[in-house]
């Protein structure tokens, strides 16, 4: 494909690498874009990324393994949408998936990210393991498989392989019972949502897998889903409907806060902490969704809750996402993303960092522990507080 | 050149350099229409320590440096002409101090406009910097480097004006300080000797600053802006005397534009005040709008267009997207205010010759003891015949700047030579002689105000 | 120059912990497994691919399996292979010669000046196949081939041996080579690029029109039974604070004599 075949050969000069998109709502530093954070070389900025593409596509650079690592560093985490005062825009995240589309029609992906594609194709999922083991997560929990019930629990990759997810999986569970939610789990029949493969590029990829999962939703009756990652709730809310999915989607705190809100969820009990609140891009930024979670911590005695400096539409991103939670090209440094955003949750001062998302759970969790924050800083999944404050933990 | 490269491992670390052709491909830009360059290596240092290194190796090996901050020069000033060490200096971005009594700010030389705008909203909200018309992304020590303004330009004069001190790795590796830091724990003041001159303005020919201290200024409750327009450019330079008479408006802003079209041939003046209550914020209004500008609304020489409060700071700029193209250069200058018609009305003529929808403006410098007049070209970056014409239209107005008696503010290259053709030839040699004594390797960003070498 | 590559079809063992031994005791259970091409074959397949870049080879990929291998050999035409051939013959229970007999038989129909194998197959390991098949054909060949310089009529290559140590021989054409991994990076290949490649012609022939008849292909080797590993004694974990476990750490290691 040559620039002029490309789909945004119309816009993508209009870059002018005027560097907004680096600054996080508050301008407050550099260090909003998670690759250029970690990196702070020009290239790995959004605006070097769309100058290097157009570079690419038009003959002036080759590919390299660089230039893929590169494009592949984006976490698709939309702070430089958020930023750029340009009215394309809207367009700069497609502008990046349509580029690193071409790079996985050419085959020249980086290796990790050929091994995470290869895998979700095989195995359903990007670790590579049985699909067979994808149920084991409920095992000596009371979760039982979906047969009709009111809601789809569609728990996704992470949470049905990460053996730290797993426990925020089942504490969900748990906290649905206790409401009195009826609910079920795909368990080993459940298949990758493909939300990361979209972002990576592999399109008819994401295709297979967004009409694989539409087909057996429909065939098994599914009309609501409640989903434990934003990244599912993403792709089911936003591109599953051009596939005919017909079903209403929820991300799990969005359930909770009307569960608490409708007195069907006791949370009484409490939970004493000062708690910080991590926005996950894909239900922040990418869905405009800032209030539910804050509304079902605030909803908890004894719950004291600071913000960051950078919050909301201005959070950091835990560097997890665009596969870079399988991939690592944004880890092995004080300046990766997720030690940056650990490092602001503690600066709060609060003991509890609080994610909504096992993506984030994951990439926050591994930086604590390599800054040493242990003993100071727990993170927990808002169902797991919620849990404690129930009598369900 | 391998061992360049593995002595620049050794100093700043493998993650902090690159020979990879995207890392110089995309070092070899400037954002206007100069050409790019390609440097040899892009390295981030973090510590003036690594930059002293570095720029002894530069030395040892005969390489140049180029500094970069936020690259907003917009005049090629970053591009490395002769290759060599591209110097990204914005990992270098802790704001080391705030002094609320004295008033300053002591900054490393990475840190961001925009992110010490944030830094005192949130922590010193009674103190602003002026910060220039550039994206946020710009340094306070690239615009001091090269003589900028802001929005704090009238009436307390250019940024490089606003300099108490600087810390400097020269260009055979010492590291200075100047100003009262040079003497003491506090950088409130510039003196004693030697002066800041020798760095400011010199767009990074002469060494690079590692550490500036910057003065603030107080900030007040109420920001807001007045428009007031006019049809007669004449009447401009005699409005900015008359209304920088009364001290009152902290930013003084005359501009032309032919977009939109109704606006076209008409000469906005925004006049910014600020205020921490009403009584005082009414004040300075009855004095600018009724007492100076009355008479010019009674007689239908002007208009007044309303005062909006609040004031967007950092300030968003969507000119480059002026022709959906991602890009636009100017010339800026400094000019006597009286040379406001001539400049609108010849850059108007420029502009429409080369076929681009002319912009013009002028912020006061002082108590119109200047101002900076700025000849604004937008191109379509994947139209390589609009960037020919808007580069033929920037060397016009270099060469209409010095025909109106003005002096071009930052010139690129070629503007650079216009300026030194007509300099004093004593001052000239004294420049040489400073250039000479400083950098006798000639490493310092070459290919900028070579003086005869 | 004329390139043919041989794939195998295996089962993808990376998503089981163990592998189970099924009833017959002759094979695992594959009911629950993924199928892919074969690692080593992924190489060859890609240094074949690079060839047909640089210098414009004819590339034809071919493998001998029912009707679900089509798969292999479709990544193959997504990679450029200009033609594809299955031998349509369910020979897992076969042995090495046996498919070596059949794989000589259908290269020596094609217009052959570089055969390339994959060094070993992930599931029976044998590492015979490249071989006996270039000594059928009366070819030249190097195994365990890390890089490849195609000439003139010649090939330079570099064998793998112990210890990091290469051997480098210059070979006249036609040769085969047997590759192992890590001679280049395996492109991604992408599920539209598979979807394109259905499109492409896929040639199947029987063993009988390879004039090949049941005793030629009686088994030399007969497998009589696969087992799993005799379990070794547990693992000892040793935990506690960092301190003390480096130092029962060493106490163990110097008393095994490694420290």
């Amino acid at each position: 494909m040559t620039l002029a075949d490309y789909k945004y050969a119309d816009m993508i000069h209009r870059c002018f690498r005027c560097g907004y998109c680096k600054f996080p709502v508050n301008w407050m530093d550099v260090n909003s874009c998670p690759a250029y954070a970690r990196f702070r070389m020009e290239t790995y900025s959004c605006g070097g990324r769309l100058w290097l593409t157009r570079a690419w596509l038009s003959d002036e650079i080759e590919w390299t393994e660089h230039l893929a690592q590169i494009l592949y560093t984006c976490t698709a985490c939309k702070n430089c949408e958020e930023k750029c005062p340009l009215s394309f825009n809207v367009d700069i995240l497609n502008m990046i998936v349509a580029a690193k589309a071409e790079m996985v029609e050419r085959g020249l992906v980086p290796s990790a990210v050929k091994e995470f594609l290869e895998n979700i194709e095989r195995h359903g999922n990007p670790y590579g393991t049985a699909r067979a083991r994808r149920g084991e997560w409920t095992e000596g929990s009371e979760i039982e498989q979906y047969q009709g019930q009111e809601f789809l629990y569609y728990v996704g990759c992470v949470g049905s392989y990460d053996t730290r997810a797993q426990e925020t999986a089942r504490t969900l569970g748990r906290v649905l019972t206790r409401s009195g939610v009826s609910f079920g789990v795909l368990g080993s029949e459940e298949n990758c949502d493909g939300n990361e493969v979209n972002t990576l590029g592999e399109e008819a990829l994401f295709e297979m897998l967004a009409e694989d999962n539409v087909r057996k939703f429909k065939e098994l009756g599914v009309t609501r889903v409640v989903a434990l990652s934003p990244h599912s709730y993403n792709a089911m809310k936003n591109e599953y409907p051009r596939f005919d999915g017909t079903f209403t989607s929820f991300h799990y705190t969005q359930l909770l806060r009307d569960l608490i809100i409708g007195e069907k969820l006791d949370v009484s009990g409490g939970f004493s902490a000062s708690v910080t609140y991590h926005d996950p891009c894909f239900l922040g930024r990418w869905n405009g969704e800032y209030e539910a979670p804050r509304r079902v911590l605030r909803s908890i005695p004894g719950v004291e809750l600071v913000e960051m400096e950078k919050n909301r539409a201005g959070a950091l991103c835990c560097g997890g996402g665009g596969g870079n939670f399988y991939t690592d090209f944004l880890g092995g440094s004080e300046s990766s993303p997720a030690r940056t955003r650990v490092r602001e949750a503690s600066a709060t001062g609060a003991s509890v960092l609080a994610v909504a998302c096992p993506n984030c759970m994951t990439m926050l969790e591994d930086a604590v522990k390599a800054e040493g924050l242990e003993d100071s800083l727990a993170v927990k999944d808002v169902a797991e507080i919620v849990a404690a404050a129930c009598g369900t933990a | 050149m391998d061992s360049i490269y593995d002595s620049l491992v050794e100093i700043v670390g493998s993650e902090h350099v690159s020979t990879q052709p995207e890392e110089l491909y995309i070092y070899s830009f400037d954002l206007g229409t100069t050409e790019p360059h390609r440097p040899d290596y892009a390295v981030a240092p973090r510590t003036t320590g690594e930059i002293q290194q570095i720029v002894r190796l530069a030395n040892r090996e005969k390489v140049p440096v180029v500094p970069l901050g936020g690259g907003l020069s917009l005049a090629g000033l970053a591009v490395p002409l002769k290759g060599g060490i591209a110097l990204d200096l914005k990992r270098m971005d802790t704001i080391i101090e705030v002094n609320e009594r004295a008033r300053y700010a002591v900054v490393e030389c990475g840190v961001s406009q925009g992110q010490l705008t944030s830094y005192l909203e949130r922590r010193h909200p009674r103190l602003m910097h002026s910060e220039p018309g550039a994206p946020p992304q710009a340094t306070i020590a690239g615009n001091v480097a090269i003589h900028g303004q802001g929005d704090l330009a009238q009436p307390y004069g250019f940024n490089s004006d606003m300099v108490n001190g600087l810390e400097v790795v020269l260009p055979t590796g010492e590291v200075c300080r100047f100003g009262s830091c040079s003497i003491s724990p506090y950088w409130y003041t510039q003196h004693p000797l030697p002066d800041v001159g020798l760095f400011l303005g010199w767009a990074g020919t002469t060494g690079i600053i590692t550490r500036v201290s910057i003065k603030l200024f107080p900030c007040k409750e109420i920001l807001g802006a007045g428009q007031f327009v006019v049809e007669d450019e004449e009447l401009i330079p005699e409005l900015v005397h008359r209304i920088t008479h009364t001290e009152m408006a902290h930013d003084l802003v005359a501009f032309s534009q032919a977009i939109p079209p109704f606006s076209s041939g008409l000469h906005h003046l925004t006049i910014s005040l600020s205020a921490d209550s009403e009584k005082e914020l009414d004040f300075k209004m009855e004095l600018i709008f009724d007492d100076t500008l009355g008479e010019y609304i009674r007689r239908g020489d002007g208009g007044f267009l309303g005062f909006t409060r609040g004031q967007q700071r950092p300030q968003v700029s969507k000119t480059s997207d002026w022709r959906k193209g991602g890009g636009f250069e100017y010339v800026g200058s400094i000019m006597p205010v009286e040379t406001y018609p001539e400049c609108y009305r010849r850059g108007r003529e420029i502009s429409e010759r080369h076929d681009i929808p002319y912009t013009v403006l002028g912020r006061v410098i002082g108590m119109s003891h200047a101002m900076m007049f700025s000849w604004t070209y937008a191109f379509n970056r994947a139209d390589p015949e609009t960037v020919r014409q808007a580069r033929e239209a920037l060397h016009e107005s270099d060469d209409l700047v010095l025909e109106l008696g003005g002096t071009i503010w930052k010139p690129g290259v070629y503007g650079q030579k216009l300026v030194m053709e007509r300099m004093d030839p004593n001052t000239l040699n004294l420049m040489k002689k400073v250039k000479q004594l400083l950098d006798p390797n000639g490493i310092m960003n070459p290919g900028n105000w070579e003086v005869g070498r | 120059m004329d390139v043919v590559v041989c794939v195998k079809r295996v089962p993808d063992a990376s998503g089981m912990d163990a592998l189970v031994i099924d009833a017959s005791r002759k094979d695992i259970e594959r009911r629950t497994l993924v199928a892919k091409i074969n690692d080593w074959d992924e190489y060859a397949l890609e240094a074949a691919a690079q060839l047909k870049e640089k210098a414009g080879v004819s590339l034809t990929a071919v493998t001998v399996g029912p009707d679900e291998w089509d798969d292999v050999l479709r990544r193959a035409l997504a990679m450029g292979a200009d033609r594809a051939i299955r031998v349509d013959e369910d020979m897992l229970a076969a042995d090495c010669h046996a498919v070596s007999t059949v794989l000589a038989a259908l290269v020596r129909t094609l217009p052959h000046d570089l055969v390339l194998f994959g060094a070993q197959s992930e599931d029976f390991g044998s590492g015979q196949l490249g071989v006996m098949v270039a000594e059928m054909l009366g070819i030249p060949h190097a195994a365990l081939v890390v890089s490849l310089e195609v000439g003139e009529g010649s090939v330079r290559v570099d064998r793998e041996l112990e210890a990091g140590a290469l051997e480098s021989y210059a070979i006249e054409l036609p040769a085969l080579l047997t590759i192992q991994t890590g001679v280049n990076r395996p492109r991604y290949i992408s599920v539209g690029g598979i979807r394109r490649a259905m499109k492409k012609d896929l040639q199947i022939m029987s063993v009988s029109e390879l004039g090949l008849t049941a005793e030629m292909l009686a088994p030399q080797a007969v497998l009589e039974r696969l087992e799993t590993p005799p379990r070794g004694k547990e693992a000892e974990l040793i935990s506690g604070p960092p301190e003390e476990t480096a130092e029962r750490l060493v106490g163990i290691l110097r008393n095994a004599g490694i420290l």
